[in-house]
């Protein structure tokens, strides 16, 4: 039996296993991927201390960091979380394909799932011209003409690395005004490639084997090569239901000290109702809750 | 067996994670970054009829097996 489990390999829970490492706790982590979405954020400029970083190169030294001190990361996907009594003790059970891993206490870290648009065509055409990772498939729209949907800091990256292949990129946002950082924006309009257009909604995309155009609100076509879904996240709190955690809009209600209604787990990062969703935030959670591991389990 | 050829790019997670457990299994694999030829990107449409990256091509008996993405278990049983 561990003294914690940390569910979800990202920069929440790797940071978790690095505090609860230090705090002398036997820690295993187990995650479908290690890195999460973080591994698709190309560049990150805001990671303190480095200027700039792949997301995926951030996520291979917080792996390194974790190993080096010795937490197991489990890459198995968990498949249920369950609670029982041992005495006066409470005992976490997680199930994986293959095993079950058992622990006092929990930190669930699991993340976020992308946002699709859920509109016509979507799903017809989905890797065949619709796409969801930039920082993959770009390089396949090179001297192409390609969209972005979005308005946050992950549609801003997406833009400006679809600009080093392609011949136009249209970034296009339901709102009148973009969410993301100004140094973006700032750069976007810099950029003769990149043409921005606000109140723009896409009503449904068409094409035979591959996509052709999508249709906009206003029933104007546009001609477009592909176009890339950067339209924010849904938390990942499926396993905090079976828990009985109390969740609001699928984010995981916990504390200041990320501990959730249910005694002996606990929650960070993007999963959470935490109100800005970035690797360093993801980390303070992390470290929060492992911190708050390490009081739970010394009372 | 004939060697095993992956589509790429330089800046996919899955394309990296892809490479580090083929390498991790010592099989022998060919690596074509689609960022570096156009023509690498048509070989990618005519073989898997999509635009996402990373793809498997595996040589077997019966053909060649094509796996769009990071599927563990696929490769598995394509590799067997």
């Amino acid at each position: 039996m561990h003294d914690l489990i940390i569910v979800g390999a990202g920069p929440a829970g790797m940071t978790a296993g690095i505090y609860a490492a230090r705090y002398g706790l036997d820690t295993i982590i187990i995650s479908e991927d290690v890195g999460g979405l973080m591994n698709e954020a190309e560049p990150v400029e805001n990671w303190s201390g480095i200027k700039s970083i792949h997301g995926f190169q951030l996520m291979k030294n917080f792996k390194d960091h974790v190993e080096d001190l010795e937490v197991p990361i489990k890459t198995e996907e968990v498949k249920s979380v369950a609670k029982t009594k041992k005495g006066k003790d409470t005992i976490f059970k997680v199930k994986t394909k293959n095993k079950t891993y058992s622990a006092k206490s929990l930190i669930i870290a699991s993340g976020s799932k992308r946002r699709k648009l859920e509109i016509p065509g979507e799903k017809k055409y989905e890797g065949k011209g619709i796409h969801y990772c930039a920082t993959c498939d770009a390089p396949m729209y090179r001297n192409k003409t390609v969209g972005v949907v979005g308005g946050g800091e992950s549609a801003a990256q997406a833009v400006m690395l679809l600009a080093q292949y392609a011949k136009k990129v249209y970034l296009m946002y339901r709102g009148d005004q973009l969410k993301t950082e100004r140094i973006y924006i700032k750069r976007m309009e810099a950029n003769k490639k990149v043409k921005i257009m606000l109140n723009t909604k896409v009503k449904r995309f068409n094409g035979n084997h591959l996509l052709k155009n999508i249709v906009l609100q206003n029933d104007d076509i546009m001609k477009l090569d592909g176009v890339f879904v950067e339209i924010g996240h849904l938390p990942s709190s499926e396993l905090a239901e079976q828990l009985d955690i109390k969740v609001v809009d699928k984010k995981i209600v916990v504390n200041e000290m990320k501990e959730t209604n249910v005694k002996g787990v606990f929650a960070a990062g993007d999963v959470t109702n935490t109100v800005l969703r970035q690797c360093v935030t993801a980390c303070s959670d992390g470290a929060i809750a492992a911190y708050g591991v390490y009081n739970y389990l010394n009372q | 067996m004939t060697k095993v050829t992956i589509y790429t790019s330089p800046t996919c997670h899955f394309c990296h994670m892809l490479t580090d457990w083929l390498k991790e299994k010592k099989i022998e694999f060919e690596e074509k970054d689609v960022s570096k030829s156009e023509e690498y990107v048509k070989e990618l449409m005519d073989k898997s009829h999509q635009m996402g990256v990373p793809v498997s091509i595996i040589p077997g008996k019966d053909g060649e097996t094509v796996i769009v993405g990071f599927d563990k278990d696929k490769l598995e049983k394509a590799l067997k």
